[in-house]
């Protein structure tokens, strides 16, 4: 039994996921980590699993910067749902950007548990766990 | 028939009775006609005779009645009437042929019947039933039970003509307007008292058109019924009498309305009215009046009567009262009352001054004469002239004890007399010797010797002196005196020096300390780099200083009018503004630019106390120009600083751009190491190696492209060249040949209006190669692609617009990202984020400026302006 059920990493850099998803395998803290390139996917697979736990992330690991619907789009509409949802789930923005604007902006989404800067590192990792 | 019987038959009627034959030969008569035929024609006309007799004695009768005579005979039954004798009386002739066995005419009988009486009853009916029709009144007749059964033509006029009363059977009771208007009350009234009955009714309503106004004016009618009896004493029938009062009506309702507004003016008054009867009694008080009957605690009593009220007698109120009355003449007086008032606390003495007016009028209604009395409360008045009065007398008095001495010189025996008020200004005890030698000893030497050659030059010429003086008091205080000496004649000798000595010392400080104050004041002014001025409201100047004086530049200004001194200041915006400052008695500042001297001046205008106008003014000429060249320096500075604000935000966009853009792959490269670096197993170290290797690329590739984009926002100089667009559209064309065959992508251009621009090729290549690449990229597989390009001149440059009918963006969503770099939101494969920041970049390098319409799945259009310098 691993600490978490299951982790969304929702990033548009297809080695940023490959190279994510390789250190929470390692540290096997996670029965499923699941990859998102859109924000877009990720708010659709939420809603279709909304009522059922087992669907939902414990964790979701958010980029910022990606095409169509961004991290900024991605958290306007989870404030709205997040309530509707079978179980919390916790999100942390995960960024390269270091722009205290972009920090100052995140800050105002009360839910957001945590900023991160790229890149990830072991400790930030266990940091995560409840 | 049997003519015996005939004879009898007509003997029986009473009227008189002839039976004529063919012939016209009378065959019997009755008693009555041989009676009045005797009466009338002066002879009896008998059977036998001839009715052709008449022709030659009445040939006029005779010819009125032949032809009724051959009628009857030819077979008529006729009639006629005609008038005969003296006073002419009417006859009624009834002509009636008697048929024989043949059924033919042979007699005719003729009935005279004297019918003047019913004549006369006829005429006389058609006459009143005229009169009565054309009687200016209106009149309706009913029976008792109120049916209608006749009117005149007035009533008719009244009712109207649609009135039921006009073809109806109509019953006066039974219609509820008359119960409304009140007829009906007044008509059962009539029956019940079978008397006649009047009042006014507002009988109905009638429209008055006023040019294009309709008014609906009331109709008044004084209304008489009465009843007509018959013998027995029961009602006939009921009349009604209207007749129109209206106008009556309205005056005096418009009377009653101008009295009621007498009476509103009349309460509102501020002063106090009293209305009395000629016997005295109180009718009216207005409110004025009860106020003040109300503060000096006296009762108002209605029913108390002036001339036995025992307070209006004792201020002999009665008296004046009935001197108006009696001599029918107005007073006017003023008079003073004292009293008690009962306060809460007790007595209190009460002194009022009244200023009375009365005077009598008639009453325009009862023509009684009443009285009214204006009570005008002037207590407050009375105190503060009283007051003055008494201010006035201590003055006098102060003036009386003030600092003014008396002294006489003798100039017999040379004895000098002093009054006390001269001992005491020079603060000695009184009626100390005083001698001429030692008066003068008071005085300063300098003063003394102006006294010693006046009083020489009055002793000697008689010369009268006025001179102001500084004395040194016995305690040894200074003082300045005025003293005045005149000389006393007798038989043309001198005999006496008189006059007196006024210590002034007060009034020669405040002098002093007002000449001084004035002097520093203007000290003030002159000093002051600001021209000041006053003049009084006419425009005379009282004061200028020195600045005032060097800015008017004219002579003497001082005492004269401004507007006298430069006519062309009159009706200038300097004179508004002084008559401005002057209504309003508040101050006024404003600029003014004076032409013929090519300056500014501000201004601001003071009112004073006194009502006249303090005036600064300042040359801001220099201030003006300066103020102009601060703004443009401001100007110039604004947009500058647009220009670094704009740069700051590209370098900003720039750093962040470049923060982000390098961040993530580094941030890849130093998570790799640490993966690999915690890894021995070779194959998966193998995998990491590309995954670097992928990394690096990226790096590379975004390196490149920040480069190029420094390399534009440095070379901010770059050549620029005259380029024809369509030249420069070809060569994309060239390079993108393969791209627009595979997307059969139509192109159209337009660039007619402007068909040239000075720009950097290389950058007016790379934008239309950006747009085109844009167009076929983004198309919509819906329909043909198409990319239309137009060059116009627009206002400081040359408008590119390039307008597509493909994809198109959703402007709301992601209108901040178009332009941004490695922005991208299409999921297409080929997006990277970078053309359209390189063609912004390559258009605001050159001071242009790009930006977007868009609708999602219609198509995008771009529009570019171009700036050349």
């Amino acid at each position: 039994m691993k600490p978490l059920h299951s982790i969304f990493i929702v990033d548009d850099d297809p080695i940023h996921q490959q190279i994510t998803e390789i250190m929470l395998e390692r540290l096997r803290i996670a029965d499923a980590v699941t990859k998102f390139s859109d924000a877009q996917d990720v708010l659709d697979h939420i809603r279709l699993n909304a009522a059922d736990p087992s669907g939902l992330p414990d964790l979701i690991l958010l980029d910022l910067n990606m095409p169509v619907m961004d991290g900024w789009e991605f958290l306007e509409v989870f404030a709205d749902i997040r309530h509707q949802l079978a179980k919390p789930v916790r999100i942390y923005v995960l960024t390269s950007s270091i722009d205290e604007r972009d920090r100052e902006r995140v800050d105002r989404f009360d839910f957001v548990s945590g900023y991160l800067t790229k890149p990830l590192t072991n400790d930030i990792i266990m940091g995560l766990l409840p | 028939m049997n003519h015996p019987l005939l004879t009898q038959v007509i003997e029986a009627l009473p009227d008189p009775v002839a039976v004529f034959d063919t012939q016209l030969r009378l065959v019997t008569v009755n008693s009555a006609f041989s009676d009045e035929s005797a009466r009338h024609l002066g002879f009896a006309l008998r059977a036998g005779d001839s009715l052709r007799h008449l022709m030659d004695l009445h040939p006029n009768l005779a010819s009125q009645s032949m032809h009724v005579w051959q009628a009857a005979l030819s077979g008529e039954r006729i009639a006629f009437e005609l008038a005969y004798g003296h006073p002419p009386l009417r006859y009624q002739i009834s002509c009636s042929p008697l048929y024989n066995d043949q059924q033919e005419v042979f007699q005719v009988m003729m009935v005279i019947r004297n019918v003047q009486a019913e004549t006369e009853v006829r005429e006389n009916e058609r006459f009143y039933r005229s009169v009565l029709e054309n009687l200016p009144v209106g009149l309706q007749e009913f029976t008792p039970d109120g049916w209608h059964r006749n009117m005149n033509g007035a009533q008719r006029a009244i009712l109207g003509a649609e009135h039921a009363a006009n073809n109806r059977p109509y019953n006066v009771f039974e219609d509820p307007i008359n119960r409304r208007s009140g007829l009906t009350a007044l008509l059962d009234e009539v029956k019940q008292q079978k008397a006649p009955v009047k009042r006014e009714v507002l009988f109905r309503y009638t429209e008055v058109h006023e040019e294009n106004v309709t008014r609906i004016q009331p109709m008044y009618y004084e209304v008489t019924g009465f009843p007509v009896l018959d013998l027995q004493g029961d009602i006939e029938c009921l009349f009604i009498i209207l007749s129109e009062i209206t106008e009556k009506k309205l005056a005096v309702l418009s009377l009653e309305k101008s009295e009621r507004l007498l009476h509103t003016i009349v309460e509102n008054l501020p002063v106090g009215y009293i209305q009395f009867d000629s016997y005295g009694f109180i009718r009216r008080v207005n409110q004025t009046q009860r106020r003040f009957f109300a503060s000096t605690g006296l009762e108002e009593q209605p029913d108390s009567n002036l001339v036995q009220d025992p307070f209006a007698r004792l201020f002999e109120l009665d008296q004046l009262f009935l001197q108006v009355l009696q001599r029918g003449k107005m007073v006017r007086l003023e008079k003073k009352l004292e009293f008690q008032v009962h306060t809460g606390a007790g007595k209190t003495d009460r002194e009022i001054f009244l200023d009375l007016t009365l005077f009598p009028v008639e009453d325009p209604v009862d023509k009684d004469q009443i009285v009214v009395a204006l009570v005008n409360d002037i207590t407050e008045k009375k105190r503060q002239e009283l007051e003055s009065t008494k201010v006035q007398e201590s003055l006098i008095q102060t003036g009386e004890i003030g600092k003014i001495g008396g002294w006489e010189l003798d100039m017999a025996t040379n004895a000098l007399r002093w009054s006390g008020q001269t001992y005491k200004i020079h603060e000695l005890p009184p009626y100390a010797t005083m001698t001429v030698e030692k008066a003068l000893s008071f005085y300063e030497p300098e003063s003394r010797g102006r006294m010693e050659q006046a009083m020489a030059a009055c002793m000697g010429r008689g010369k009268a002196y006025d001179l102001q003086v500084t004395i040194q008091t016995a305690r040894n205080n200074t003082l300045q005196a005025r003293v005045i000496g005149k000389p006393e004649y007798r038989n043309g000798r001198i005999v006496r020096i008189y006059g007196v000595i006024q210590d002034v010392t007060e009034q020669f400080r405040i002098r002093n300390q007002l000449t001084r104050n004035a002097e520093l004041m203007r000290l003030f002014f002159d000093t002051i780099d600001m021209g000041y001025a006053v003049m009084d409201k006419d425009g005379k100047v009282n004061f200028i200083n020195r600045k005032a004086q060097e800015i008017v530049d004219h002579g003497k200004v001082i005492g004269r009018n401004i507007f006298e001194v430069f006519p062309s200041l009159v009706g200038s915006t300097f004179h508004a503004r002084v008559r401005q400052c002057i209504e309003a008695q508040a101050p006024v500042s404003f600029s003014n630019y004076l032409p013929q001297l090519d300056k500014w001046y501000e201004f601001l205008l003071a009112p004073m106390q006194d009502g006249s106008i303090s005036i600064f003014t300042r040359n801001i000429t220099d201030s003006k120009k300066m103020q102009r060249e601060l703004r443009k320096a401001n100007e110039q500075l604004s947009s500058l600083n647009k220009f670094l604000v704009n740069q700051n935000k590209q370098l900003e966009d720039f750093a962040h751009i470049t923060s982000h853009n390098l961040r993530a792959p580094i941030a890849n490269l130093k998570a790799l190491m640490q993966i690999m670096n915690e890894t021995a197993d070779e194959q998966e170290r193998e995998m990491y190696r590309g995954m670097f290797q992928e990394v690096i690329r990226n790096i590379d590739e975004t390196l490149n492209d920040l480069i190029e984009i420094v390399q534009i926002r440095k070379d901010l100089n770059v050549e620029r060249e005259t380029l024809a667009f369509s030249d420069r559209l070809q060569k994309v064309k060239d390079i993108l040949l393969v791209d627009m065959e595979t997307s059969a992508i139509r192109l159209t251009a337009d660039f007619s209006e402007a068909p040239h621009i000075e720009y950097p090729r290389i950058y007016l290549d790379s934008i239309l190669q950006n747009l085109l690449t844009n167009a076929i990229k983004y198309r919509s597989y819906e329909r043909t692609p198409s990319l239309h390009l137009k060059s116009r001149v627009v206002e400081g440059g040359i408008m590119l617009t390039a307008e597509d009918n493909g994809l198109g963006i959703d402007m709301e969503r992601y209108g901040a990202k178009l332009f941004g770099f490695r922005k991208t939101f299409h999921k297409n494969k080929d997006a990277k984020g970078i053309g359209l920041f390189i063609t912004k970049t390559q258009i605001e390098a050159m001071g242009g400026s790009i930006h977007a319409e868009s609708q999602l799945g219609a198509g995008t259009k771009f529009i570019i302006t171009f700036r050349p310098e």
